[in-house]
């Protein structure tokens, strides 16, 4: 179990290095989300990549224009992680009561898809969602 | 990871017939909502909707007091979060490869898209 938390701490390292230095807009050696390759249309992941590149420089507004919801989700992420160190320091489980309320996933469930659908609409409003 | 077990939860609603508040009531399931979101936003697959979906199953059910249907939402979940975290990295694992027998060289000049 130690060696598992050692070995993703080794990993996330790394990758943040390497998101940090290569712009994902100009290699060609990060993968391309294949749901957009093939069906040219935006997931609601599409392009996290690129924000996660600018959210390492600092660039929250330039971030939010790549994928809109990775950045709204950040706070709650952040929490969770705080609330996990937490609970893996002192050994006490604290868990977020938030998660297991009945209504977060089905909440969580309709952003999501409301913001796949509205980033592949055409029209003004819409268009600065995508990707 | 695996011990995301909040300390109480009060049931919703009424509870069905034989049933005791706090008889077969175990701790809530995992519901592995967290790891279906960061499915959903990091690996590309859409797999992780099927996670919040059953997570969803998971709150609803352990909040209406059906464990045994919250346990096997909970199973449904975490079978589809780890299916969209696995083709994730198995996609970006084959993509590096695929990079590394064509050459590196030519790969780092040309543009993205």
């Amino acid at each position: 179990m130690k060696l598992t938390y050692i070995l993703g701490i080794i990993i996330g390292l790394a990758l943040v290095i390497i998101y940090y230095k290569f712009n994902p807009e100009m290699y060609n050696f990060f993968p391309e989300c294949p749901f957009h390759k093939y069906l040219h249309l935006d997931c609601p992941g599409c392009g996290s990549q690129r924000a996660i590149h600018a959210l390492l420089h600092l660039d929250i507004k330039k971030a939010a224009g790549y994928n809109l919801l990775l950045v709204l989700s950040l706070p709650l992420l952040i929490t969770q992680l705080a609330f996990k160190i937490y609970s893996f320091s002192t050994k006490k489980k604290l868990v977020m009561r938030f998660w297991y309320n009945p209504n977060t996933p089905k909440v969580i469930f309709a952003i999501v898809m409301i913001f796949w659908i509205a980033r592949n609409l055409p029209y003004t409003p819409f268009n600065y969602l995508a990707a | 990871m695996e011990d995301q077990k909040p300390q109480e939860q009060a049931p919703f609603g009424q509870q069905p017939f034989g049933q005791t508040p706090f008889g077969n009531q175990g701790p809530a399931p995992k519901n592995w909502l967290v790891e279906s979101i960061l499915v959903t936003l990091f690996c590309c697959l859409p797999f992780g909707i099927a996670g919040i979906v059953n997570a969803a199953n998971v709150n609803s059910k352990y909040a209406m007091g059906d464990y045994a249907g919250a346990q096997a939402a909970s199973q449904a979940a975490g079978k589809w979060t780890k299916i969209g975290f696995f083709i994730g990295i198995g996609v970006y694992v084959l993509y590096i490869l695929f990079f590394v027998v064509l050459g590196f060289g030519g790969a780092m000049m040309s543009n993205y898209r």
